[in-house]
């Protein structure tokens, strides 16, 4: 890598020591921007009565020979027409105003910005003022509901918590496949990867995206498919996010302050029922593990007076107490300005952020600087810093919201420690039962990121219509995380479990250094080949030098009990990994525009992967796309202002992770004992010869907007199949192995995305826009290597064999919900083999009296939405701005683990009936319709017959279908409310402007769904979508903002 | 102009620079965290250490719950009741353990490492005998290669043919392999390199094999008594583990048991046993092992039947942290010397000679009283009460045997070769066969994965040697 760094910066060198040279010829020159400050590229300049002219280059700018007077005239469809008089100034700069609405430059592959109407593929820009309108934190979560055909989920409400996004649907049917999109900052692949060691996954550590300070972001591009990301090649291959960070003009300084606060809540508690209290079979017992069990309060006062005990509490809702408010506070200071020659933005950002769960914390340093500077009409160069410090304490919310089940609602949850800092637990006097507050004041993981992003720009342009860049990046982090519990306060002193199970306290230290490095050249040409067609082409090279070096110590059994050092600790184990990937990839790209109504792009790209086994590390692929402007060609009826339709084919390759082409020996688990190290071969067989995995994406699309732009539609279909994907298969372990690493299965993603944009009304004073989005995508397993049944994705624990798993099985789609369920009546057994449960015959009752539980694992469920959409409103009035976001997501189930335990432990309301005697709806065995009455509650029932533990634990917690929910929604995601102040009431004051901005998420929402937000997942993986219950609940939030320019 | 080439050319150079170092810029894909050829003490610690965990994973898993030395807590328990169960993880672990053996066996003839290979071969024929004792047949012969994407399997008496011909191997290669390379100390989690102990296990592994086959024709209790005699010859001599990543795993039963992760909850049957209940004389060797309930009453749990109680007080027995098998460092037993003696008393028996059988059986209650930490007089009066001076019955050595080799999953080989018939021994409650298991399933990882090879069994379908 270093050999290449330094031929490429001695090359540069050499190229801006040459560029000292000028051609000697007296030339205009200049930068044609949009009114957004955006480069528009392909700008037409033409000499007034003369035929000859030119067009702007990639930056935008242009070179014209031309005689002192001549008038220039710009033109670009859908924006103004401007025409200046050459005078002595040798420089002329131009900003064109948007003439038609939507009519945009976007930002495409490799930070190009092109005119939307040039592309053959769908692009959605998200600008600075949307990414910060929900307050949102995580940049991930800035995303939702706002373009079409993207997901993200989350694994709720926490402070700096993962989000999730996937683009287009799943692409993988590998478990453990990242199907998330390539980020890019500036040019440079970020990582955004969630890492799990060291405890990691269960406390839901942030995704990396998190550390960038939304505030930071002049604008977000969603690429979509394939062929938006070819030139990205392999690592884009789910998509990409382009992020362009905002940067300095050219004028005075201006200082910008922005400052938010925010408080928030759980938006939605499951419902528990409050009549029943601790003990078993209805009898009242203080000390019995069983939370809900018992008798009704007043019954348990009864029974505790005759018995002399002391007189039960009330019930507490521990499941709302034990939450608290949460709030944050961020202050972004930024100063920017510069001269014709150089510009600078530098911001400085903290943020705060407590969260609901007790003890969560999430905290946020981030101080940025990006600098350019034009050396000459024909150099640039330029480049930014970011530094990032983040992290905080991260809960265990699955631990949390469990011990809250088992935790005895006459207890109070929050009264956890005592003075002498001892556990206060639920039953035998407090001696005893796991206190989930003092589990979370005890037990800790808290992760210290510190985090640099580098970029180097170079711009050189040695001739008009050539363009040189070289782009260096350089993506650092190390990670320090610290979990530790505490050890007992004296020996027998009540404790949390979690605190002891391997001795008395523990302390796991995880270092993590990740470093990427990108080095990116290429070279644009443009040219007009005749004054009817326009080629543009464009090669470069890239190389990607990703390393990660991680090491985790833990160390168990503490000296002194609330010593968090590993020298506290008895036995001490390490285990460490070392992981690198190289990357190079030679691409291309040629472009023609014909009239400006027909639009060629052809691509061609060539990965070479350190990752695949020699012979198949070199790969290539195409992609090709169009694009017609309707109205360029023909006469369009007045109704339609323009009309546009693309057509477009990627064939995107795909590597694999590191280290999948041999067979290894690790070291065996449990080892070292004694000081003996063990070995064994690792279970995984790797692949000498892998080839790449394919992407083959065909994308159709229509661009019309009606009303002179007032209305537009964008529908877009895709349909994306995915060859020869590289898969863990699960193998027999007698081969010595349990997987066998193959090109082993394909699958399948169509879909439609459709954006309605319209503006109701448009006056001087008011203007409403609307937006409407839309996506609904299909999947389908296509193939899985012969002999292989299912690729299990992931499973959720439920209690009496009731645990849900994600399976994927041919010709199904990704995502199926497998469980138990009740047995239908199905005496010729022609459903014994089905995966859906035929839901019109009636349930088999048992000749207990019961409904029988079917053991076959059937499909209740599907984790992936059918369609899903926002509704965004944009009312601006005078200054005043409004604006709110309906979201919905829907045909989607989710697995509600905490219902399955409220099932266990007697907590949910329809549990109430747990003393009634029923008669099922059913058939028996015979056909005939079920009478057999049956007692719902524990032990001897009325009809003296032994009931045991009773319907609830006996039969309903084991049927996973009766916790399989839809997980439906609507919410109200966002509401915004802002003022501006007008700029005549600070024209006497330093201030240059000033405005407020109240936000409000989740107000509402409506979902059928038991639990907390449906929203929330486990965590950030394949394997916990769909699976939610005891997630950190997601929020209720109102902010308010301040800001203010100078 | 001039300039103008010359930046081309300089900017084809950098790419052709980066394209030309390219190949060795990639060959990066050797992992570093791991080897591609094993420490072959490595190989063996892991296997010999984990050779010991496997006899816990085939007896916690269901073999102790079929031979009701074990009981679950929840009524109904598919384990207790005789529902298909496969035990996928112990088959998952012994494959993983003659995976790396076989690897062993294999490089450390290619070193010439001697005693590494005969060591692995004993070791070998231990796993591959819990393999054929609880599933029947299974891949061996096309297994372990990595070539072959679904194994065959071999029939259950050419593995048996196979654990003789290993022994067999073993033992000549144990006494030629003093010159060979010593083992790593520390490395041998049994008997730390030490052949004379290796050479006396493979005779006892010998007498336990030939006399599985009692049911069958090819039964011959004078080989068994030859291999006794070249077996172990005290019970310092046991094969067990010692050392523990953290405890001994019925040790980590009995804690997470007391932790409300339930488990090793002792069955009536066992309790029974050893409480006077079917036989009147309460065992000394009882108090050592379990706990008294609230009442001071040592109570087992019906299998199938579930906990009594709410779980809010102690009404039954379990494996406890003071007993003498689930103690933090308590042995994890291979083979014994106490279980040879049993082995001897039946071969003994079936051969007519009855008095060596007598011997042996009073040396197997003995060992095993003092083991478990029964003093002499006790263990004396206990034998008297019980046994006096009757020759020994086949009966007697069942019972015994069952008591002695607490935990072990040789009991469920014993309890079908005794067809079930120790005393007051029942059907689990709610049980789904009506007759008691003879072997369990083949994993999902086989029948999803392996569909093609593996047979199609019932639970009531028996191992050749059970007739």
């Amino acid at each position: 890598m270093k050999l290449f760094i330094r031929s490429g910066l001695m090359s540069l060198l050499t190229l801006l020591f040459l560029s000292t040279n000028s051609y000697g010829q007296t030339t205009v020159s200049g930068t044609v921007t949009g009114d957004q400050g955006e480069a528009l590229i392909g700008v037409s300049i033409l000499i007034q009565g003369t035929g000859s002219g030119t067009v702007t280059d990639a930056e935008g700018e242009y070179t014209i020979t031309a005689q002192e007077s001549d008038v220039l005239v710009f033109s670009y469809t859908g924006y103004g027409t401007v025409t200046r008089t050459v005078g002595t100034n040798s420089v002329i700069d131009v900003e064109l105003q948007a003439g038609a609405q939507l009519d945009e430059v976007v930002v495409t592959a490799l930070g190009i910005s092109r005119e939307r109407k040039a592309l053959g593929y769908a692009v959605e820009e998200l600008n600075s003022e949307e990414i910060v309108q929900s307050r949102q934190n995580n940049l991930v979560n800035a995303l939702q509901g706002q373009v079409a055909g993207v997901q993200v989920s989350s694994a709720g409400g926490g402070p700096g918590q993962a989000s999730r996004i996937i683009i287009r649907g799943i692409n993988s049917l590998d478990p453990d496949a990242n199907n998330e999109p390539l980020f890019v900052i500036d040019g440079i692949p970020v990582s955004n990867e969630t890492l799990t060691v060291g405890g990691g996954g269960s406390r839901n550590v942030s995704n990396r995206i998190a550390d960038i300070n939304p505030q930071d972001i002049e604008t977000m591009t969603v690429l979509k498919g394939g062929p938006a990301t070819a030139l990205y090649g392999l690592r884009a291959a789910n998509g990409a996010i382009i992020i362009t960070t905002k940067s300095g003009k050219s004028g005075r300084v201006s200082v910008d302050v922005t400052s938010t606060y925010g408080t928030e809540e759980v938006n939605k508690f499951p419902e528990t029922q409050k009549t029943y209290t601790q003990g078993f079979a209805g009898n009242y017992d203080p000390n019995s593990f069983w939370p809900s069990w018992g008798p009704s309060v007043e019954e348990a006062r009864a029974f505790a007076a005759e018995n002399g005990l002391p007189r039960p509490n009330d019930l507490f809702n521990n499941f709302e107490n034990a939450y608290t408010q949460g709030d944050q506070w961020r202050n972004t200071v930024s100063v920017s300005g510069g001269n014709e020659k150089a510009t600078f933005r530098t911001s400085l950002s903290r943020l705060t952020h407590d969260g609901v769960l007790p003890f969560s914390t999430y905290d946020n340093t981030s101080f940025r600087i990006n600098a350019n500077y034009q050396a000459s009409e024909k150099f640039s160069f330029g480049g930014g810093v970011n530094y990032i410090r983040s992290g905080g304490n991260r809960v265990n919310a699955d631990r949390f919201n469990e011990r809250l089940v088992y935790w005895a609602p006459q207890a109070d949850v929050n009264n956890y420690i005592r003075e002498d800092g001892s556990m206060i637990g639920y039953r035998n006097d407090g001696t005893v039962g796991n206190n989930p507050v003092y589990g979370e004041a005890t037990n800790k993981f808290i992760d210290d990121v510190d985090r640099y992003i580098g970029n180097l720009t170079f711009s050189y342009s040695p001739l008009p219509q050539l363009r040189i860049n070289y782009t260096l990046g350089l993506d650092q982090y190390s990670d320090f995380r610290n979990n530790y519990g505490q050890g007992s306060v004296y020996a027998g002193a009540p404790n949390f479990e979690d605190n002891l199970s391997n001795g008395n306290g523990f302390v796991v230290e995880t270092s993590i250094r990740r470093r990427d490095v990108t080095s990116n050249i290429n070279a644009i040409y443009t040219s007009d080949l005749t004054p009817d067609l326009n080629l543009r082409f464009l090669g470069g090279f890239d190389a990607f030098d990703s390393s990660y070096d991680g090491v985790t110590t833990i160390g168990n059994d503490l000296d002194i009990y609330n010593l968090f050092s590993l020298n506290n600790a008895a036995d001490i184990r390490t285990s460490a990994a070392l992981v690198n990937r190289r990357l190079l990839g030679l691409y291309g790209e040629l472009s023609l525009a014909y009239q400006n109504a027909v639009y060629l792009s052809v691509t061609g790209r060539n990965d070479w992967s350190s990752t695949l086994p020699q012979a198949n590390r070199s790969f290539f692929y195409p992609s090709v796309s169009l694009g017609v402007l309707l109205g360029e060609v023909l006469e369009l009826p007045e109704l339609i202002s323009f009309a546009k339709l693309r057509a477009s084919y990627a064939g995107i390759g795909k590597d694999t992770d590191p280290y999948r082409t041999n067979i290894v020996y690790r070291n065996a688990t449990g080892f070292p004992i004694n000081n003996v190290t063990g070995w064994t071969r690792d279970d995984q067989q790797g692949a000498p010869d892998l080839k790449p995995e394919r992407t083959n994406t065909l994308e159709f699309g229509a661009d019309l907007r009606f009303l002179n732009n007032r209305l537009g539609i964008d529908f877009t279909y895709y349909n994306a199949k995915s060859i020869d994907q590289i898969i863990p298969v699960p193998v027999s372990n007698a081969t010595g192995f349990s997987t066998f690493v193959l090109n082993a299965g394909s699958m399948r993603n169509s879909g439609v995305e459709l954006a309605l944009r319209g503006t109701p009304i448009s006056t001087a004073d008011l203007t409403w826009n609307v937006n409407l989005n839309y996506t609904s995508n299909k999947n389908e397993v296509l193939t899985i290597f012969e002999g292989v049944e299912d690729i299990l994705i992931g499973s959720s624990f439920g209690y009496a064999g009731s645990s849900a798993s994600i399976r994927l099985i041919r010709g199904e789609p990704y995502g199926n919900i497998y469980g138990r369920s009740y047995a239908r009546y199905d005496p010729s057994g022609d459903n014994e083999d089905n995966l859906f449960i035929d839901y019109s015959q009636p349930l088999l009752i048992g000749d207990d009296g019961f409904p029988v539980i079917e053991t076959e694992q059937k499909i209740l469920g599907n984790t992936q939405p059918k369609w899903f959409g926002a509704l965004t409103n944009n009312i601006n009035y005078k200054g005043i701005g409004v604006s709110f976001q309906f979201d919905t997501r829907q045909g989607v189930q989710k697995y509600n683990q905490q219902g399955n335990f409220f099932a266990a432990f007697g907590t949910a309301p329809y549990t109430l009936n747990r003393n009634e005697t029923i008669v099922f709806e059913g058939v028996t065995a015979d056909g005939s319709p079920n009478t057999k009455p049956v007692w719902l509650g524990q032990g001897e029932g009325p009809d003296g017959e032994n009931y045991g533990a009773g319907y609830y634990r006996n039969r309903y917690r084991g049927s996973t279908e009766n916790f399989v929910e839809d997980a439906d929604w609507f919410r109200l995601r966002n509401v915004s409310l802002s003022y501006q102040l007008p700029a005549a009431l600070l024209e006497t004051v330093f201030i240059r402007t000033a405005g407020i901005t109240l936000t409000g998420n989740n107000l509402w929402l409506e979902t059928p769904y038991s639990g907390f937000d449906p929203e929330g997942n486990r965590g950030n993986g394949n394997g916990d979508d769909g699976f939610g219950g005891f997630t950190y609940p997601s929020v209720r939030s109102i902010f308010v903002t301040l800001n203010l320019g100078f | 102009m001039k300039q103008t080439i010359l930046h081309y050319l300089l900017s084809a150079c950098v790419v052709v620079l980066m394209t030309a170092c390219g190949a060795d810029y990639l060959d990066i894909n050797d992992n570093p965290n791991v080897a591609t050829r094993p420490p072959l003490d490595g190989l063996l610690a892991s296997a010999s250490y984990n050779t010991a965990q496997n006899q816990f994973r085939v007896s916690n898993g269901h073999a102790a719950y079929y031979v009701q030395y074990l009981a679950s807590p929840n009524e109904g328990n598919t384990t207790d009741t005789y529902l298909e169960i496969s035990n996928g993880i112990a088959w998952g672990e012994l494959y993983d353990v003659m995976t790396d053996l076989d690897d062993l066996i294999r490089f450390g003839q290619e070193d010439g490492l001697g005693r590494h290979v005969a060591i692995a071969k004993v070791l070998m024929a231990i796993n591959l005998g819990l393999v054929v004792d609880n599933w029947g047949n299974a891949p061996f012969s096309d297994a372990f290669s990595g070539e072959t994407l679904r194994p065959t399997y071999d029939s259950a008496e050419d593995l048996y043919a196979t654990i003789f011909r290993l022994l067999n191997e073993a033992t000549s290669e144990l006494a030629a392999a003093a010159d060979a390379p010593d083992v790593r100390s520390g490395s041998d989690f049994v008997y730390d390199g030490d052949l004379e102990l290796w050479t006396r296990a493979a005779a006892s592994l010998r007498a336990r094999y030939l006399n599985h086959l009692s049911e069958t024709s090819q039964y011959d209790p004078s080989a068994v008594l030859a291999a006794v005699d070249a077996g172990f010859t005290g019970p310092e001599q046991d094969a067990a583990v010692t050392s523990f990543t953290v405890r001994n795993p019925w040790a980590q039963v009995a804690d997470n048991n007391a932790n409300l992760l339930l488990g090793g909850w002792l069955s009536e049957q066992f309790i029974d046993a050893l409480n006077g209940t079917t036989y009147g004389t309460e065992d000394p060797r009882l108090p050592l092992l379990t706990n008294r309930n609230d009442d001071g009453e040592f109570v087992g749990t019906p299998n199938g039947a579930g906990r009594q109680g709410d779980g809010t007080k102690t009404l039954e027995s379990y494996l406890v942290l003071d007993g003498a098998f689930s103690m933090e460092s308590s042995p994890l037993n291979i083979i014994t010397y106490a279980e040879l003696k049993f082995i001897e008393a039946e071969a003994a028996l079936a051969a007519g000679n009855q008095e060596r059988a007598n011997e042996a059986f009073a040396e197997g209650v003995r060992t095993s009283m003092s083991q478990i930490g029964v003093d002499d007089q006790s263990a004396t009066d206990y034998i008297a009460a019980e046994y006096g001076s009757d020759d020994v019955t086949r009966d007697d050595i069942f019972r015994e045997k069952y008591v002695a080799i607490f935990l072990s999953p040789e009991t469920w080989v014993d309890a079908r070769r005794y067809d079930y018939a120790y005393a007051d021994f029942e059907l689990a409650e709610n049980a789904a066969l009506n007759t008691f298991p003879v072997r369990i399933q083949y994993p999902n990882t086989e029948t999803d994965r392996n569909a093609a090879n593996v047979p199609v069994v019932t639970m009531t379908d028996p191992i050749f040697w059970d007739q």
